[in-house]
């Protein structure tokens, strides 16, 4: 899967530092003035304000789950693992946390902007995956209505493959998904209209 | 009495770039002399002086002995921004600066580096905004195979895309090669209404010389109808190319044609104004501060006087005339004044903010 970078919109995003106040923040927050973001600094929570961020730096060494609003792992926004200590247990929490991209502490010159690339691309593959898988499952468990509405359609004189390719043929007229027109038929079935279904 | 400070000059007098070089070393020197010569100034430049002779390897050590061998803490050189990138980590270590005086390609805003030449809101991409109104947006890219024609290519293609225009081809070229065929053979088939020209060196000599040859060939491939285009290219350079530049399309902060544009005049190319006004802004901000000279660049770029020098101090980035300019009669003249534009590296004014060049019909 080839992923474009978008580099733009960057300009007048907010960013969230989660970390005591160190030369670290300042190197960063330099960085991020320069990009043309907005920098907040705060330790050791995030205030609910956060939630309107577009990136969150966060302290790989000295945080834990409850300084987020949110369960681990489910950040609204591409967050950054600032990670000083590379003690396999840090790398693991960060990750948990929900770090989308990393920077080495100390930080100095550079850095921060191909973070930031690849913390919302990661973020948003993730977004879309997500979507997608959501959709899937919804789908498989969809399996049922479409074998009853098969059934059903069978119930009335025509072959199975028949009836495959009407229940197609009803999803595309009415513009839905497949699974969709199945559950709609079988809703129809146990209805009033019984046997009258159709586009 | 006048105050010793040293000053390092980092540029190559051989290679592929040479003549950019040289002549940025041509108006960094001049600068040198003339606050030297200034009376008014209580301070002098001794220059500190290496050439790496066009090895990107020697760029590193090179600046790390100017910086322990001498008390120079400022450094103006480089043109790559492959060498520019190779002397950071040695500014970051030795608390040194650079003043980089080459157009480059952006998305870099080093606390250690001050950027006196154009980045692409200053050149590509009002001068494709200039070209999609008076040529069209079908657009051919070619460049050196490094850094700056990667991302020059890859920011005129997602203009040209945003723009609903045409990337009809992208190809690139070792540097140094002069293997142009393939590259002229597909702008042949393909006929755009512009050619992107990001090559540096021999290779855009080879490939200006065989584009010539083209245009006799096919009318099409002229000036009139498909000019080159380049962000690079000045003065310093028509010598080498020769009668092959009649027709190219630049875009820079100054050209010989434009003197008194807020660049100074009687330069021979924006390089050399580039390099020129780096010493300046540098010998005003350490004039008649005693120590100022070892002050980080931070402390120096949060001084009043550098304000009013046009140096943004959160990008290091310099406000800069835009123009666009052609070579008619074997020098460039003018063909379009934006005006002064501050360099915005990461665009973080947004697309929006590009100011659209009036419609005008090239006059040749």
């Amino acid at each position: 899967m080839k992923r474009r970078v978008r580099s733009q919109n960057l300009a007048g995003a907010q960013a969230w530092l989660l970390h005591r106040p160190h030369p670290t923040v300042q190197a960063l927050q330099r960085q991020l003035a320069a990009i043309g973001l907005m920098v907040e600094q705060c330790w050791p929570d995030l205030p609910a304000a956060a939630l309107g961020a577009d990136f969150i730096f966060f302290d790989a060494d000295q945080g834990d789950d409850a300084q987020f609003p949110w369960a681990p792992g489910a950040a609204p926004m591409p967050m950054i693992a600032l990670i000083g200590s590379e003690a396999p247990g840090r790398i693991e929490w960060a990750l948990n946390a929900g770090a989308d991209a990393q920077l080495l502490k100390p930080v100095g010159d550079g850095g921060a902007f191909s973070a930031l690339l690849t913390a919302r691309a990661t973020f948003d593959l993730r977004q879309a995956l997500s979507a997608q898988i959501a959709d899937l499952q919804q789908r498989l468990d969809q399996r049922q209505t479409v074998v009853r509405a098969v059934t059903m359609l069978m119930g009335l004189g025509r072959t199975e493959d028949e009836a495959y390719a009407q229940l197609r043929q009803m999803a595309m007229a009415w513009r839905i998904s497949f699974e969709a027109a199945a559950l709609r038929i079988v809703e129809a079935g146990r209805g009033p209209a019984a046997g009258k279904v159709g586009p | 009495m006048k105050r010793q400070i040293d000053l390092g000059l980092l540029y190559s007098r051989q290679g592929t770039y040479a003549l950019i070089s040289q002549a940025c070393r041509v108006g960094a020197l001049a600068a040198m002399a003339e606050v030297n010569a200034d009376p008014s100034l209580d301070i002098c430049f001794t220059p500190v002086e290496r050439d790496p002779g066009g090895n990107i390897d020697l760029y590193g050590p090179l600046c790390e002995e100017i910086l322990r061998d001498s008390s120079a803490r400022h450094v103006v050189g480089c043109v790559t921004s492959w060498s520019r990138k190779e002397v950071i980590p040695t500014l970051e270590r030795a608390s040194g600066t650079l003043w980089y005086a080459v157009p480059y390609e952006g998305f870099e805003a080093s606390d250690r580096v001050v950027y006196t030449h154009a980045c692409p809101n200053q050149h590509l991409l009002p001068l494709l905004a200039w070209t999609f109104a008076n040529f069209g947006r079908r657009g051919y890219l070619t460049g050196s195979n490094y850094i700056w024609g990667w991302e020059m290519n890859r920011l005129a293609r997602e203009t040209l895309d945003a723009a609903g225009g045409e990337t009809l081809g992208e190809r690139y070229l070792p540097l140094g090669s002069v293997e142009v065929d393939r590259i002229i053979e597909e702008i042949r088939v393909t006929r755009p209404d512009f050619v992107l020209n990001s090559l540096i060196g021999p290779s855009q000599y080879a490939f200006l010389e065989r584009y010539r040859q083209l245009g006799l060939e096919d009318a099409h491939f002229r000036a009139e109808t498909c000019p080159v285009l380049s962000c690079n290219l000045t003065e310093c350079e028509l010598p080498a190319i020769g009668a092959a530049a009649e027709g190219l399309i630049a875009a820079g902060p100054y050209f010989r044609d434009s003197a008194g544009q807020g660049f100074g005049q009687g330069f021979g190319s924006s390089h050399e104004a580039s390099a020129h006004s780096a010493v300046w802004m540098l010998a005003r901000l350490l004039a008649g501060r005693p120590g100022a000279e070892n002050l980080p660049l931070s402390a120096l770029l949060a001084l009043p006087a550098a304000a009013g020098l046009g140096i943004d101090a959160k990008t290091h980035h310099t406000t800069l005339p835009v123009l666009i300019a052609q070579v008619r009669g074997g020098q460039f003249r003018v063909v379009q004044d934006f005006g002064r534009i501050a360099g915005d590296p990461y665009r973080s004014a947004g697309v929006d903010a590009m100011p659209t060049a009036p419609r005008l019909r090239v006059v040749t």
